[in-house]
Formats: structure tokens, sequence, C-alpha cells
């Protein structure tokens, strides 16, 4: 089951440059939330902070408080916070020395799953639930690498639904896929957010207005407009908003 | 479109000659090199058959007394070589170097690519790299006045408590110049150069494949483990094949150290030995005299047994790379 997100005013830096600046939203636990915004705006800096990333980078800071359900994300351990809230990064990265297999099976392995035909279960469970399975099923043991992209795209959610997440981040995961693999992974989206909590990152306007319950629109380090996503589409409150969701922005 | 000066197409000429002379030089001084070893050391084959790479002994004989004919060559009489005391200690002492490197590179090399930055990661690299800098007389003569007492007093005296285990470690200890020294020595001058190799090839692991084993709840030893070192172990074990091959060449050091042993195998850790590279420099002025010029062909053969022991480990290792890597042979696509 997706637990709810709540984040308090969320400031995060990169070296001394304010990328975000005081972000307050609640997730909903078990939908679809869309980032929108223009390049740059800090949308990928927020889901990193929501799984303890950003703080790895170097030089990388972050004050305020983002809590998962009831627990406070920042006194928790950072592995297993990465354990709880997965994610799928938006240029595909499948481990490039392991097969498909071990793509899926090493986040188990080391979640402590040793019994092999129940590793076998859940690698062929995960890449059913991301629609890849019918086209490695007799390769799985093959290098990951040889997959096209859109497939690399689908082993990486495939990878970060093996170990059973509670949130999944989506940082544009289809932004280098070609139309149909697009579709396949918003038709995933849909699906996923039955039981997982989704926050998904992206460019295309169509797409949150697809997957999206809601929709949170960031310009420069600031959520400008958070709703419904029908709402933001049809209806911004902000003159910011429209002309960015109407294309008249710079 | 633009027309192509003759002056361009000739500045192409030469960039062509020249980019093929240097590429092909490397591969000339190595024929070069290999067969003027090799007709040096033809005559010491001729005499001393292939005792010399089983037999103990390594005497020139008496330099003022009559000639020796055999197998149609000439030395001094009574003269005998074989090197097979230098090639143990050679590959013992390099061996035992190698082991020493392989941890304290791998960590400091994670340190110095993962763990620090800035300026802290700066001094450390420039650090390794003057490591690398100091001559190798200077190591030898560090050696002599620190290690080998040290390793005498303290180092062996602990180790020889677990000679009932280890039978190889059973003192007597000596005199602390011996084996033991000469593989701290040896590990002590290939460690920066390893460890320089590495940490470029840790900073190399794009940060999207880190990143990802990060995000799956890896932790910074997890992510190391099954996804940086697999991504660098070709060129790792290119690093340790060169840190292994510079050990075995190493001359000036280990002949401080060593104890110049002659005739005589190791027997223990502590044993004084004497290496490949070690002897010729140490009996190069001797062989000299040696007025049928016999002595100079065994130091000969003795060094085409060393370039063939190098290029024999570095293809070992390679083999060792391509044999283990053909599972997943397909590196197709890997956007590295
Ligand atoms: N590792 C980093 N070091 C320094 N600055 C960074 C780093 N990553 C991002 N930034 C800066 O932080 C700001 C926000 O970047 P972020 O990646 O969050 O934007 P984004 O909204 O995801 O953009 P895009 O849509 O292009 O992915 C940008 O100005 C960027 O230059
Ligand atoms: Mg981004």
């Amino acid at each position: 089951m997706g637990k709810s997100i709540s984040v308090t005013d969320l400031k995060a830096w990169y070296g001394d440059s304010l990328t975000l600046k005081g972000i307050t939203m609640e997730l909903d636990a078990n939908r679809a939330t869309a980032i929108i915004g223009p390049s740059g705006c800090g949308k990928s800096t927020f889901i990193r902070c929501l799984n303890r990333l950003h703080e790895t980078s170097p030089g990388a800071k972050m004050e305020g408080s983002i809590r998962l359900e009831d627990e406070d994300l920042y006194t928790m351990d950072p592995v297993d916070v990465r354990r709880v809230v997965g994610m799928v990064f938006q240029k595909a990265n499948p481990f490039p020395t392991m097969s498909i297999y071990d793509n899926i099976a090493i986040g188990l392995r080391l979640g402590g799953i040793r019994n092999r035909t129940e590793l076998t279960d859940r690698v062929e469970k995960s890449l059913k639930m991301a629609a890849l399975w019918d086209e490695v099923a007799d390769r799985i043991h093959t290098p990951a690498t040889a997959l096209s992209g859109g497939q690399q795209q689908r082993l990486c959610i495939a990878r970060a639904l093996a170990v059973e997440p509670e949130v999944l981040l989506m940082d544009e995961p289809a932004s280098a896929l070609d139309p149909v693999s697009t579709l396949r992974v918003e038709e995933l989206v849909e699906q996923l957010k039955e039981s997982y909590t989704i926050v998904i990152v992206t460019h295309n306007m169509q797409q949150a207005a697809r997957v999206a319950d809601k929709t949170a629109f960031f310009l420069n380090g600031e959520l400008i407009e958070f709703g419904e996503t029908t709402g933001i589409f049809t209806n911004p409150v902000d003159k910011r908003t429209e002309d960015y969701i109407t294309g008249r922005f710079g | 479109m633009r027309k192509v000066s003759s002056a361009s197409k000739n500045a192409d000429r030469v960039f062509r000659v020249a980019t093929g002379v240097a590429a092909s030089s490397p591969v000339v001084f190595l024929v070069v090199i290999a067969l003027i070893v090799l007709v040096q050391a033809i005559p010491s084959m001729k005499f001393n058959g292939w005792h010399f790479i089983y037999g103990i002994q390594w005497n020139m004989g008496n330099l003022y007394g009559a000639l020796e004919h055999k197998n149609g060559v000439t030395a001094a009489a009574g003269a005998s070589y074989a090197a097979l005391p230098f090639i143990v200690g050679t590959l013992a002492s390099s061996i035992i170097a190698i082991l020493i490197a392989i941890p304290i590179s791998m960590f400091t090399a994670l340190i110095l690519a993962y763990r620090v930055r800035g300026v802290l990661q700066w001094i450390l690299s420039i650090l390794v790299e003057l490591l690398a800098g100091i001559p190798s007389v200077v190591i030898g003569l560090w050696g002599i006045i620190t290690l080998a007492p040290w390793v005498r007093d303290n180092l062996a005296v602990w180790l020889s408590h677990l000679g009932p285990v280890v039978p190889y470690l059973r003192g007597p200890v000596g005199t602390g110049l011996g084996l033991l020294s000469s593989g701290l020595v040896l590990a002590i001058m290939i460690v920066p150069i390893i460890t320089a190799t590495t940490r470029d090839l840790l900073m190399q692991v794009p940060i999207l494949y880190r990143e990802g084993g990060i995000g799956l709840g890896m932790t910074t030893w997890e992510v190391v483990r099954y996804i940086c070192m697999p991504f660098i172990r070709d060129g790792f074990v290119g690093a340790l094949a060169l840190g292994w091959g510079r050990a075995m060449g190493e001359t000036m050091a280990v002949l401080m150290v060593s104890g110049s042993a002659m005739n005589l195998l190791p027997h223990n850790l502590y044993s004084p030995i004497s290496t490949m590279a070690a002897v010729i420099a140490d009996q190069l002025d001797s062989a000299l005299t040696d007025a049928s010029q016999m002595a100079v062909h065994a130091l000969a053969e003795l060094a085409l047994i060393l370039m063939v022991l190098t290029l024999l480990t570095n293809f070992l290792a390679r083999w060792l790379v391509t044999r283990t890597g053909r599972r997943r042979s397909t590196k197709a696509g890997v956007a590295a």
C-alpha cells in the first residue's frame, strides 16, 4: 500500500545556490502527482529530496521537513528510505555489467531473499508489471545493455518495483521513449497508482493530464500552483501557470 | 566547397607519416630489445641448457684459469649458472607485494574517488602521486634503516608465532633483510600506481549507474561491490598486472633490502633472497671481468626470463579478464 508524503518548507541548495525556495505540499497516498515546470526549475531536485538522493551530490544541502506518513524521512536511515521510496531516472540506467535477471534480482538479494524459486518468481512478476516480460522472457540471462532504450527504461521500472516500495518517484520516465513505449509507461502508472504513491516529473502536458490525479507547477524553485489536474489544466488560478500550460512561456 | 590547398595536403601527409612512426615505435623498441637480449642469451642457453631454470648454483668459475669448452661455447673453468633462486625470489617477493597492495590500493582509491572532495581530495591525490615519484634508491635506504629493523624486531617476531599454523611463517626471523622486507618495499612502490589508476577508473563510473544503485537502497559498500567494481574490472586487472610487472622488474630498492642471497632457495618468509633484476644489477660488474663473456650471457638469459615472465603475467591477467568476462560479452549499448 502506498504512503502519503508531506513536505514542509523544503529548501535545497547546490553549493551556495538556493534551488528549492521553500516547498510545502502534500502528496496523497495511492495517487499520481505530476510535477511540471520549465527546465531548471528544480523538479528533479525536488524528487531527489524525497528519497534523500539529493544529499549524495557534492555540496548539496537541504532544510525543512519531509514526512512519510508519520515518520520523519530525515531521521530515518537513508538506505531504508530508498528501499521504501523507489526511483526511476530520466535516463535509463540498468546496471551495465548485469543480466536482465540480475538487474532485478540484485535488489531482492540485498533485501535478504535467497530462495531461488522465490527470486525467479519475483523477477518474473516485476517484469510482467513493467510490461516487459513478453519481450524478454526467453533471454533474461542476457546482458541488460542489449535491450532497446525503451526496454531498458521499463527494466528500470521493474527493478524499482521488485523491492516493493511504497512510493515510486519517476523523473521524466518517458522523455527518451518512442510513443508506443511512452503509452506503455503511462498505462503502467495508471495501474500502479492503485498500490503505490506515484510522483512523476514530466515535460509533457498531455501526459500529466492523462496520468496524474494532481499536478504541481514549479517555477524557479517555487511551487506556484498545486491542485487537481483537471483544475490546473482547465482553470488555472495563477497567471504564470496559465502561461506555461498554454505554451506562452519563455 | 572549400578547395584543399596543396600545403594542407602536405601537412596531412607529414602528419600521417609522423603518427605512423610514433605508433610503431613501441613495437620496434620491444622487438629490438627482445632480439638483443635473446641473441646475448643464446651462448648461455647452449652452455647451461635447461639446468639454468631448475638449478640452484650460480658460479662464475675460475676467472683466471683456463677456459672450458662445452656445446660449442666457451666459459671460465668450473662455471655453472642457474637461476631458480632468483626466479623464486622474484615471484615470491612480487606476489607478496601485490597481495599487500591490492586491498590498500583499492580502499585508498575508493576514498579518493568517492569519499573526499574538493581540496582534501586534491591534496591526497597529490600525496599519492608524490609517493609514486620517490626514487627507488631512497625507498631502499629507508628499507635498510627503518623497515628492516622493524621487521626483524617486531613484524617477523609476531608473524613467527603463527609458525605452527602456517609453515612458511616459522622462524628464524633472520636479519630483517629478506623476502618479507622485499615484499613490503615493493608493495610501497606499486601502491601509488595501482591506486592512481584505480581512482581514475572509479571516477569514470557514470554517476547515473551509481545513483541507480543508491536509489535502489544500496549501501555505499554495495554500490562499490556490485556496480563500480564490476564496471572497472578489466581496467583494475590491467592496473594490477602493471603493478605486478613493476614489482618483478624493480631493482634498486630490492637489491638493498633483499639480503642478496646466492645459491640458496628461500626456506621461510624471512629468508634472504635475490631477484632476477637485482642480481643483474649486482653481478654485472664482476661478470664483465669474465674473459669468456659467459657470465654476461648468463645475465642476459636472466633478463630474457624476466621479460618473458613479465609478459606472461600480463597475458595471464588479460586471459583471466576475458575468461570471466565471457558471460557478459555483449557490451553493446553501454553509453559510458
Ligand atoms: N549537481 C548539481 N550541481 C549544481 N547545480 C545543480 C546540480 N543539479 C542541478 N543543479 C541546478 O539546480 C537547478 C535545478 O535543477 P533540476 O535538475 O532540479 O531542474 P529540473 O527542473 O529537473 O530541470 P529539467 O527539466 O531540465 O530536468 C538548475 O539551475 C541546475 O542548474
Ligand atoms: Mg530534471
